[in-house]
This record gives structure tokens, C-alpha cells and sequence, in this order.
């Protein structure tokens, strides 16, 4: 076996404020989007299980913060992002992306609408790792012409996840009753034990949960509070692996794997985040929803499928339908839950028959279709199937 | 877990151990601890024949695909059929989960440059 698994750090790579308490937990850590982060403490199925079973708390310092202030926030969010902003009440949240000029993206996102909830702030948005050097000075570029200020608060905020049916009892046990929790894509500011935090019912597991932004004074005090509920709800500490399968459960895409700057939101399988009507112009607009509307038709789509034969699907494997190369993975993993292999991939259309694109163009009938995904130069049987693989729990 | 008397191991981690002109080949538990959960093992067919650092296995944790190399050359006279269905089985027990029986070709000349596993233990930490 090569040393391939076993990926080296980097000096360069930074550390969250909880990088200590991930050693002492005998982490094992390796490099992610330019951090030292940890993939895994006892196990990914372990950690995997743990979060949909009872509680799993991540360490998601690494993801970016951006505020958003000045009296054109709203028309300057809505010329970035296909979103409707002005319908997004206070305290609320909205999943979104950020195309490039032809529609490709640039990253997810989400926005929160944080007027009276951060002084002076109007909105937050929370970004990925891996593309803050590439979101920022694009948000600034495009904020030129509007009046507002877009200010990169990544390096001054730790975050955690707190995900699974028991997260509302730990955050109840420190000090914020059930029916003051905030709802289903909503955030708060509040005090959790002393600590004064932001406080979201958002995650990235398909689980019930909460996301927990606070200043990196208070990130061991709350990290270690939390997993002393251990023994009461079973919360675990959760690495990046599981937080990998269960993100791919939930049918979450993953930027870098079905996200990139070549792809748009209905070509990723988004459409269903993307508004048919939207007044406001933005970049990709007019690729984005000529696709959404069929004017303008696909040449590649994201399909989840699960394996049929026991072979596990990788990202970058080749696809094949009827023996026809058409495609490649772009994340697969055993599905802890479902003990089944599964993945997403991306179908490009230009090699397939007519006949084979029109099948794919609609879902009803793309469903269970065969596919073949090449593992070590030999094929295997997949079949296409609905997103999530694993329903949502989330608390509405 | 008990490590078998006089194995060698490769610097790719695999671990071979000699008898009577039949050599078992496995996985060493650093390798396998770095791998984590492992949940596929692709095992070769009985009757094939690798030469020393070829790839005869793969093995896969959660996360990744992992390749594995011919301590020693030689024709696969037995796979270890259980680990097929319970690949788990070698987080348990490395030494006890062998992969794969050979009639080794050239074992001497080949077990040259393989570590003893004191030695090797040395090298990895």
C-alpha cells in the first residue's frame, strides 16, 4: 500500500482554535482546502452513525464568514445570486449560489439576513473554505457601483455544527429552551451557558441541527461543553470523513465535486433552489434560466446513483451508458446508513443517442436507467435513482 | 493481536510470512490503522501469478481506495475468502486477516530489503 492514504500537512496549512483539542482526542488530521483539519477521531461509521443516531459536533472553523453592510445590500446580494433577497425576512436564511458570467459557480452559499441581529451588519454570508481567496475579491468587484462594503470576517469567527435528533437537547441543556430555539433555517443571537454566540438551525448532514458562530476566545470552553453531554445524548466529536457520507446521504452537493466554475445550478441538479422569476439581473442569469425553463437545453447533469454490484464508486471514475463513455463521478462513498455504495455523477450528453438524452432530460423516466461506472479498468452495474439517498430529518 | 514469528515487511506495508515453501501476505496494523474502517477487499484469483511489487489487491477504507503490492513474488494458491464478505475483519486483527497464500518463486533473493518488524515498526513512527 502506498502512502497515498495517508496524506501530508503542510506548514502552511492553518489551524482552528480548536486544533489542540483535536490532538488530544487522537484526531487524525489532514490537510483540507488549505487547513490542518481532522478527518476522523474513532471512526467514520462510528462518527457517521453517531450523528444520525443521536448527536455528532464538527469543528467547521475552517468555512468563511462575509458581512454584507450598506443601504444597496439587498440590490447588491440580488445582482450575485439567483436568489430572491428581498423576500428573505429577518433572522431567516437562504441556500444559494454564486454564478460566473456564463453561469458556472463561483461557490454556494448561505445568506442570512442579520439586521438587528448583528449590529450594524445586514447580511452574513457563510462561504466555503476552499473558496475564499477566489469569493471575496469577486464580491468586491462586483460590489463596485453599489453602495455597500463587503467585508471578509473568515479569520475572526470559529464555528461549529452540532448535528442530530439529540442536538436540540444539548442546546437546551445550555440554557435555551426548545420553543426559543430558532426554527428551520433561521439564526439567532444568544447566550449559550455564558457565551455569547450566533446560533443557526442549519447544517450540512440531512440531520436536525444547529451551526454555532462565536469568537475564538469561547471555541474550547463551548467545544468541550458540548461533549460533555456525552454520556446523557451521546454526542461525539465528527471529522470531515463522515461529514463527507453524510452530506452525500443527504444529497448535498460539494464544491469542487459537483459544484465548479464549468457547471451551472441546473446542470448540478439545483434547479429546484433556483426562482423562475427574478427580476433583478445577474451573472449566468440568462444561461441559468434558459436551462431552468428547457429554452436552452442541457449538455451535462448531475445524476445520484447507487451501485449495484459491490464495487465502490470513487470521484473522477468514468461512467458509461449502453457502452458508451459519457461522463465521470464526482463523489462516491459506502453509504454507512443504506450499507449500499453510493455517488453522484455528471452525464455529459454530446456522445449519447437522442433517444438516451431525452430519457435523461426527464426525471420520472431517468430513474433506475442503467449505468456503468469503470473500476480498475473493468465495468460495473449502477442505477440512477432520487436524491436524497437518505430522507432528511430536519425540524421544519 | 499476535504478530507472527519472523515476518517481514515491505516499505509499502505489507507483511509477508514464510513456511515450508508457502508464504502468507497481509496488511501491517500501521497500514491498516491509517486507513481506518476498511469496507471492500478485491482479492486476486487462485492461479494467477504477480511479480514482487506488482498489484495484486486493493483495499478500501470510507474514504479511499488503496493498492496493494507483492511483498514477493510468486502464483496465489489461496485468497482469504472471509475477508471478502467481513473486510472489517482486518481492523480486528492485521496479522490474523492474512490476503492471500502464494508459492513464493524466488523468496530469498526476493525477502531481501524487506524489514523485520521491529525495524520497520522504527521506520514508520
Amino acid at each position: 500500500m502506498l502512502d497515498k492514504g495517508v496524506e501530508m500537512l503542510v506548514t502552511e496549512d492553518k489551524k482552528t482554535s480548536l486544533y489542540d483539542e483535536h490532538l488530544k482526542l487522537n484526531a487524525k488530521i489532514v490537510p483540507f482546502g488549505g487547513w490542518a483539519m481532522p478527518v476522523q477521531y474513532e471512526g467514520i461509521i462510528k462518527e457517521h452513525n453517531a450523528t444520525r443516531e443521536s448527536a455528532g459536533l464538527f469543528d467547521v472553523s475552517h468555512m468563511g464568514e462575509v458581512f454584507i453592510k450598506g443601504s444597496q445590500s439587498v440590490e447588491y446580494l440580488e445582482s450575485i445570486v439567483p436568489q430572491n433577497l428581498k423576500t428573505l425576512e429577518k433572522g431567516k436564511a437562504i441556500y444559494c449560489q454564486l454564478p460566473n458570467k456564463n453561469g458556472g459557480l463561483i461557490d454556494d452559499l448561505i445568506i442570512y439576513n442579520v439586521k438587528g441581529i448583528i449590529d450594524d451588519i445586514d447580511y452574513l454570508i457563510v462561504i466555503n473554505a476552499s473558496r475564499i481567496d477566489v469569493d471575496v475579491p469577486f464580491m468586491q468587484e462586483m460590489a463596485k457601483g453599489f453602495d455597500v462594503e463587503v467585508i471578509n470576517k473568515s479569520d475572526d469567527f470559529s464555528m461549529l455544527a452540532l448535528q442530530g435528533p439529540n442536538a436540540k437537547y444539548i442546546i437546551e441543556k445550555m440554557g435555551i429552551e426548545l420553543d426559543n430555539q430558532p426554527k428551520f433555517f433561521t439564526i439567532i443571537s444568544t447566550k449559550l451557558e455564558n457565551y455569547p454566540v450566533y446560533l443557526t438551525r442549519t447544517g450540512y448532514t440531512g440531520e436536525d441541527g444547529f451551526e454555532i458562530i462565536f469568537e475564538h476566545k469561547y471555541a474550547s470552553l463551548i467545544w468541550n461543553k458540548i461533549l460533555s453531554f456525552k454520556a446523557d445524548f451521546g454526542v461525539v466529536p465528527v471529522g470531515l470523513g463522515a461529514r463527507d457520507t453524510l452530506r452525500l446521504e443527504a444529497g448535498l452537493p460539494l464544491y469542487g465535486h459537483e459544484l465548479n466554475e464549468n457547471t451551472t445550478p441546473i446542470e448540478s441538479s439545483l434547479g429546484f433552489f433556483v426562482p423562475k422569476e427574478k427580476e433583478a439581473d445577474y451573472n449566468g442569469k440568462k444561461m441559468i434560466i434558459g436551462q431552468k425553463l428547457k429554452n436552452i437545453p442541457l449538455r451535462k447533469k448531475l445524476f445520484a446513483f447507487i451501485m449495484e454490484d459491490r464495487q465502490i464508486a470513487r470521484a473522477d471514475y468514468e461512467v458509461y451508458i449502453d457502452g458508451i463513455k459519457c461522463g465521470y463521478v464526482t463523489s462516491g462513498a459506502p453509504s454507512p446508513t443504506l450499507g449500499k455504495n453510493i455517488g453522484f455523477c455528471m452525464i455529459e450528453f454530446d456522445s449519447l443517442s437522442e433517444q438516451t438524452c431525452t430519457k435523461l432530460n426527464n426525471i420520472q423516466e431517468s430513474l433506475g436507467m442503467n449505468i456503468q461506472i469503470m473500476v480498475r479498468n473493468k465495468l460495473y452495474n449502477a442505477k440512477i435513482v432520487k436524491k436524497p439517498f437518505v430522507q432528511k430529518n430536519y425540524e421544519k | 493481536m499476535n504478530i507472527p514469528d519472523g515476518i517481514l515487511c515491505s516499505k509499502t506495508h505489507e507483511w509477508v510470512s514464510e513456511e515450508q515453501d508457502i508464504a502468507v501476505i497481509g496488511l501491517t496494523d500501521w497500514a491498516v490503522e491509517q486507513l481506518g474502517d476498511v469496507v471492500f477487499i478485491e482479492l486476486p484469483e487462485v492461479g494467477s501469478e504477480f511479480s514482487k511489487d506488482e498489484v495484486f489487491a486493493t483495499i478500501e477504507s470510507v474514504k479511499a481506495a488503496s493498492e496493494i503490492y507483492m511483498p514477493v513474488s510468486g502464483e496465489i494458491l489461496e485468497v482469504n475468502e472471509e475477508l471478502i464478505n467481513s473486510p472489517e475483519l482486518i481492523n480486528e486483527d492485521a496479522f490474523g486477516a492474512w490476503l492471500v497464500k502464494i508459492k513464493p518463486s524466488n523468496f530469498q533473493e526476493d525477502a531481501q530489503g524487506l524489514l523485520e518488524y521491529n525495524d520497520y515498526k522504527e521506520e514508520v513512527q
